[in-house]
């Protein structure tokens, strides 16, 4: 009985990363100013504290030396707003200033803005399009979080581009996606093909690896959410995106006993594949995994049913099913007892956000109309849809949570789960067979428990 | 009967009867000492203790009798972090966010000191509490905070040493603040919902008034 991919691979072509052929390119049309370039101070005007002794003329004589066109004395306490005549620097004046023995001290006049929440918004090209990190808070979570490398998420697929590489056997060339940046890969596994090298030759396990971990804030492409942790490519699934069990056993125990010196890296396995068949071997596989204090997440299923598909259905696993840019279910999500949590899987037949974008999760991934052709090194900004785009969120999430010091699996499935946006109705402590036990909300499973505050709204 | 042995009868008589009456005594009381929570599980589990220093102070009043009466304020402030924590039996996993709680009783205590105005004083008492919990925490720029206060219990003993203006003690006192915590944060996940628990004090207490006669030990 074989395995095969959930993915829908609705491919929409909307952009190229570099190389880039010819082909529509997507523009960002609403840029925020940077903080960086957000001036300091108010140009032109020094705060001077003077020291108690010095009297008024002495005062009016030191702030004339310093530059001041005029001054105004604060209501209380002896320190002046100083405006600097025209022209004059507010770094020098405040270097004048404190050079002499009347001044007690010398600042520029600072701005201060409303405390709030800190958010991260990264500055990739086509981040603007990424409902789906918007919709599980993405730019908050990543204030408090975005991954270390010491924290290895397997996905478990139909490989990733994550090299350069020609295979002496079949002279495919196959080549690294361009949106990694700075991307800590472990060392993977083949075993469609029996070597070391999990090269995609689809473009499924690349959009989920890169949904977890693609570079964020270097300006091109879109951004993974987890994109500071550590990949591990496994390729279980052939070029039609199909795999055995045997092969998907194998390669979890893989992920789960990779050793670098005492380290497990691998923390989180992701699984964006399923059966309706039951396999006592990749079960006991599962349960080797997360005795060994693995996370396991894996999609739910596209059969737009009841009946969780299996791994996802295993009590070990963290079943997903799909949202849609509705934060509804999408109708090909399947319901079911063993559903856990939602993440956003897509609609590729829907524009909610009225972005002039469907609704699919767009990542990097090689190009569907040049793997067809047997090129592996062409790359887009790709959607595609489905419960294998939500898991790789979840799985994301999860490394966080890792990250942040939440080790334990069971610990990481709890935090998920009671911190998940309860929706169709769940109770506030419970799930329902729709959507589990709702929306992950990462931000709010790093936050954390206070003494007698209970997890963050 | 030899008048011997009557004056002997008599002295033993007076010395039996204990000290002669003292006038009304005003104390100063400073504090400091450990608290220890209730709540044990939770607080080990955010502070990585049970307990931590407390400083406060009160002001009693000691009638001739031996009854009293003190009124007074403890501060307890305990820094820690935000964790999680699945179960009861699970493990904490410790995130980094700074926490702070702050519990601080008003109390108000009656009870009787033994042997007023002897060199030693033990004494006993009980009485309601008042007291303020204050739970400030932050995430990443977020700050969230709770405040409420609630009405407990607290019962006490414990022994004065001295004579004059100057005095020292040493004091153990048990409160209990019922359903005050509990239904969030880790305390949920404990089922712990008091947020007394057991001081022990040191005390410098200065004293006004309240001479006695000659004769007290």
């Amino acid at each position: 009985m074989s395995l095969r991919s959930v993915a829908l691979p609705v491919a929409v072509v909307v952009a190229t990363a570099a190389p880039a052929p010819a082909g529509d390119v997507i523009k960002a049309v609403r840029r925020a100013p940077s903080p960086a370039s957000a001036p300091a101070w108010r140009e032109g005007e020094v705060i001077v504290g003077l020291r108690s002794d010095a009297d008024e003329r002495a005062s009016e004589r030191v702030l004339r030396a310093g530059g001041a066109a005029r001054a105004r004395r604060a209501r209380m306490g002896g320190r002046y707003l100083v405006t600097l005549e025209p022209g004059t620097s507010v770094t020098e004046a405040v270097a004048r200033f404190r050079a002499m023995p009347e001044v007690a001290y010398a600042e520029p006049n600072g701005f201060v803005r409303k405390s709030q929440a800190q958010t991260f918004t990264p500055n990739d090209e086509f981040f603007e399009f990424q409902w789906n990190m918007r919709q599980v808070g993405a730019e908050r979570t990543w204030a408090i979080q975005r991954g270390s490398s010491s924290v290895g998420v397997a996905v478990l697929d139909t490989g990733v581009a994550y090299e350069d590489y020609v295979d002496p056997v079949t002279g495919r060339a196959y080549a690294r996606a361009p949106d990694w940046g700075d991307v800590t890969f472990l060392r993977g596994f083949d075993f469609v093909n029996g070597d070391t090298h999990a090269n995609d030759d689809e473009w499924h396990g690349t959009h989920v690896a890169s949904t977890i971990a693609q570079a964020a804030n270097n300006r091109i492409g879109v951004a993974g959410l987890a994109h500071q942790c550590a990949i591990m490519p496994v390729k279980v699934l052939d070029e039609f995106g199909s795999g055995t069990f045997f092969d998907v056993a194998e390669g979890i125990d893989y992920a789960a006993n990779y050793a670098e010196g005492d380290e497990r890296p691998v923390k989180v396995i992701n699984m964006s594949l399923g059966t309706d068949a039951f396999s006592e071997t990749v079960r006991s596989a599962v349960e080797g995994a997360h005795a060994n204090g693995v996370v396991i997440v894996a999609a739910a299923g596209n059969t737009g049913g009841d009946g969780v598909e299996f791994p996802a259905s295993l009590p070990d696993v963290i079943a997903v099913g799909a949202l849609d840019g509705r934060k509804q279910r999408a109708s090909y999500s399947t319901t079911g007892p063993e559903l856990d949590l939602m993440g956003p899987g897509g609609d590729c037949d829907r524009d909610d956000d009225d972005d002039g974008l469907v609704d699919c999760v767009f990542q990097q991934m090689p190009d569907p109309d040049f793997v067809v052709e047997g090129r592996y090194d062409v790359f887009c900004v790709c959607g595609l849809d489905g419960t294998s785009m939500a898991s790789p969120h979840v799985a994301a999430a999860a490394a966080l949570l890792v990250a942040q010091g939440i080790t334990d699996p069971d610990a990481v499935r709890a935090a998920l789960e009671q911190t998940a946006e309860r929706l169709g109705g769940a109770p506030e402590d419970g799930r329902n067979d729709t959507y589990g036990h709702g929306l992950i909300r990462p931000a709010a499973g790093l936050s954390g428990l206070g003494f007698n505050q209970g997890p963050v709204r | 009967m030899s008048s011997r042995i009557a004056r002997r009868l008599v002295l033993a008589a007076l010395v039996a009867a204990g000290p002669a009456a003292s006038a009304g005594e005003l104390g100063i009381e400073g504090h400091g000492g450990y608290f220890s929570m209730t709540a044990e599980n939770s607080a080990n589990a955010v502070f990585e203790s049970k307990g931590g220093a407390t400083f406060g102070g009160a002001v009693r009043y000691a009638f001739g009798n031996g009854i009293f009466v003190a009124a007074g304020l403890r501060l307890f402030s305990k820094e820690g972090e935000r964790v999680f924590v699945a179960t009861p039996s699970g493990p904490v996993a410790r995130l980094g966010h700074p926490l702070t709680v702050e519990v601080n009783p008003y109390f108000l205590t009656a009870g009787y000191r033994l042997g007023q105005g002897r060199l030693v004083v033990p004494y006993a008492g009980a009485g309601v509490t008042l007291a303020s919990y204050k739970e400030e925490s932050e995430v990443a720029g977020e700050r969230y905070e709770e405040s409420f206060t609630k009405t407990g219990f607290h019962a006490l003993a414990g022994v004065e040493v001295g004579r004059g203006l100057v005095r020292f003690g040493g004091e153990a006192a048990w409160s209990t603040v019922p359903d005050a915590i509990g239904l969030g944060g880790v305390t949920d996940v404990y089922g712990e919902d008091d947020i007394g628990g057991w001081t022990f004090l040191g005390k410098i207490v200065l004293t006004f008034g309240g001479a006695s006669k000659p004769g007290a030990p």
